[in-house]
């Protein structure tokens, strides 16, 4: 960084600013680099991680990649999140129940789980089944709104961007410290959705936390192909907020980035773009063999399994032995198939009307 | 009763709202220290201030979303799009998200968003365009589209109170270009009923905004003639009230709709069609719609003049359907 970006970047109110200098570098070693440069919000301190929560964390991405390959495995058309898995739990991890949430399309079941939806009902809605949530109107992806989820009706990309500065906006107008937090794709920060939502959150300093899940690909595009500048929190700069680099496959640097900045919306301090780097391991749908990209960038990456990265740090920390490990993994295999041999059990759709009387409320 | 100006009314209905609901706030560009497009907000700011009152900057698709995200909170917005030639940065937002929250979620969300606008060709010249047929067509978004200041005033708290999104279109000649009385008290007009606005035996002329405005006036001068028009105000385009005008029609016989939107795909084509298929028995002769060609809205005054519809090319509409030739 040059002297002059940095009186650049006090104007902005830059408070703390990382970044990681590639793709395919040393994600470990950078995220190291990240947690020493990170300086305080001069708001509340941010509670360290604990043993407890990093096995909570990693019980999640466990859970998250049977659930998602039971979705894959029922679906081809299911938007496969495998590698994705510390940005999914990292981000939702450790709000209130009162925060708002709405998690990219990718991956977002583990989300809406976290939040307290049943597993079984949310497999109904890939499977087809009476019990889903939407009740098979909305797209997959559509979270139960009963748990502050913003509902996600449509196939489009963007305009949700803007809906969560909106519930953000309605929690300072009630005067509440709830925040938002919304995942969204690297590629949708190109739609002008995203340049009016973060225009209008930063300029009201909104409560709301947008987390860039930059998995690479735009189906079948890659970033370098289409994002006119080197990283996505250069984008930060335009709205005044600050943008804030994460290594997308630890887990624990995504859930403590965030949390800094929820704190920080929290005590109003207004909005944070944090892009969280990681990688689509599979195709951009279960059917699609991903033949666009070169086998060894995909080999290169499995090496950075978000998952086994943060298994590994466990068994070294000692917080988790080899036992614990089998036991927790045939736990989430037997959760999984519990909530699926119920979804499956469940009716089927179309039984016995459409809902053309719940059009207006 | 007092009498009201068009505008002046639908001030009145929102700062009623705005005092009775604290939940109900704007989002808009110029609506604070300004008053408001065609001062069109004149005197909310002075009273509710910034708390109340969130002034925009040129992000129509963001305020829109805003707007559905509070609404999803369960607080009541209203979100000023300046003009309607705007509206079409907002369809991701009200088409896609707004209109299909309710239905989506099982009932579970609902989406109480009120977008006020402004349309048609009036005395300030610019952003006449009619859009607002492209929402009708959009299950779980209501159109309404006033044409009298007591039903303005009336609507417009009927659509902050209402559940749903509603679009509200102001139209800019009636701005200041009416005064009517305007009943004292809580005055709500429920969305989703039209009103006869002239009695009459002979001919139907539904019409919307403005259209209705030239309709009475059609509907006097061929009186003349002896030939009695009966004027319906559609008031709401979503949901229409179909009861009403094929209660008209079945009474008349006759049909004949008017709007400043273009012809082709209007409102019109849904009301013809509908009373085609509700009242075809009824009719005596074929429906005769009125509305702008089908060319872009030309930007000369003197042009529009000869493309919007007016009071000479209703009568001719209304002999036509008397099989009558017009003078006009």
């Amino acid at each position: 960084m040059t002297e002059s970006f940095l009186d650049r970047r006090e104007h902005l109110f830059y408070h703390w600013f990382v970044r990681l200098s590639d793709y395919g570098c040393n994600v470990g070693v950078l995220a190291s680099f990240a947690v020493d440069k990170r300086p305080s919000w001069g708001g509340k301190p941010f509670e360290m991680m604990t043993p407890e929560i990093h096995r909570e964390l990693y019980r999640l991405m466990v859970l998250s990649r049977l659930v998602d390959r039971a979705c894959c495995e029922l679906s081809v058309h299911w938007f496969p999140s495998e590698g994705e898995e510390a940005v999914l739990v990292g981000s939702f991890y450790g709000l209130r129940p009162d925060d708002v949430i709405a998690p990219h399309y990718r991956g977002p079941f583990i989300a809406f789980y976290m939040r307290g939806a049943a597993l079984d009902r949310l497999l109904a809605s890939p499977l087809g089944k009476a019990t889903s949530y939407t009740r098979g109107r909305a797209p997959a992806h559509c979270g139960p709104p009963h748990f502050n989820i913003i509902p996600w009706v449509s196939g489009d990309l963007g305009p949700i961007i803007s809906i969560a500065a909106g519930t953000a906006l309605a929690c300072r107008y009630k005067q509440s410290d709830r925040v938002t937090v919304h995942t969204i794709g690297e590629g949708t920060t190109n739609r002008g959705d995203f340049h009016e939502a973060l225009t209008l959150a930063g300029l009201w300093k909104l409560p709301v936390v947008y987390v860039v899940q930059n998995n690479q690909y735009a189906i079948s595009l890659h970033i370098s192909e289409f994002m006119p500048c080197k990283e996505i929190t250069d984008r930060a700069a335009g709205y005044g907020m600050p943008g804030v680099a994460v290594d997308g496959n630890d887990v624990a640097a995504v859930f403590e980035t965030v949390q800094e900045a929820v704190a920080r919306a929290r005590q109003g301090l207004g909005p944070t773009l944090i892009e969280a780097r990681t990688y689509r391991l599979r195709g951009h749908w279960a059917g699609d063999p991903a033949a666009y990209r070169p086998p060894e960038e995909v080999e290169a990456w499995r090496a950075q399994d978000p998952v086994v990265r943060c298994q590994q740090a466990l068994l070294a920390s000692g917080a988790l032995t080899p036992e614990d490990d089998k036991a927790l993994w045939a736990a989430a295999e037997e959760e999984v198939a519990e909530a699926l041999a119920k979804a499956k059990a469940a009716p089927d759709l179309g039984t016995p009307d459409a809902g053309l009387n719940e059009v207006y409320a | 009763m007092r009498r009201l100006t068009y505008i002046d009314a639908i001030i009145e209905g929102i700062a009623e709202e705005m005092r009775r609901d604290p939940d109900v706030f704007l989002i808009g560009q110029d609506i604070g220290r300004f008053g408001g497009s065609l001062q069109g907000t004149k005197g909310l700011w002075e009273e509710f201030g910034p708390s109340r009152i969130y002034e925009a900057p040129i992000a129509e698709s963001a305020m829109a979303g805003c707007g559905i995200g509070a609404a999803l909170m369960g607080l009541r917005p209203m979100v000023e799009i300046s003009f309607g030639e705007f509206l079409p940065t907002v369809m991701s937002q009200l088409v896609c998200h707004a209109a299909s929250i309710h239905y989506g979620t099982a009932g579970v969300a609902h989406v109480p968003l009120v977008i006020r606008t402004r349309v048609g060709i009036g005395p300030y010249r610019g952003h006449p365009q009619c859009y607002e047929s492209w929402f009708q067509h959009v299950p779980g978004l209501k159109v309404v589209m006033p044409y009298w200041p007591a039903d303005a005033k009336g609507l417009i708290k009927a659509a902050i109170r209402d559940e749903n999104p509603v679009l509200f279109f102001e139209h800019m000649f009636l701005y200041r270009g009416i005064r009517g009385e305007v009943p004292d008290g809580d005055h709500l007009v429920p969305i989703g009923r039209a009103d006869i606005k002239r009695p009459g035996r002979d001919v139907t002329i539904a019409a919307t905004g403005w259209m209705v405005l030239k309709a009475l006036v059609a509907a006097d001068l061929l009186a003349r003639e002896g030939i009695e028009a009966e004027v319906v105000d559609l008031r709401t385009l979503a949901p229409l009230d179909v009861e009403t005008l094929c209660a008209s029609v079945r009474r008349t016989g006759r049909l004949v709709v008017v709007h400043e939107a273009w012809k082709v795909g209007g409102i019109g084509a849904e009301i013809a069609a509908t009373v085609a298929e509700e009242a075809f028995e009824d009719l005596e002769a074929p429906i005769v719609r009125v509305g702008t060609p089908h060319v872009p809205i030309p930007s000369n005054e003197t042009l529009r003049k000869v493309v919007i519809p007016d009071t000479p090319g209703i009568i001719a509409a209304v002999h036509q359907t008397l099989g009558r030739l017009s003078s006009g």
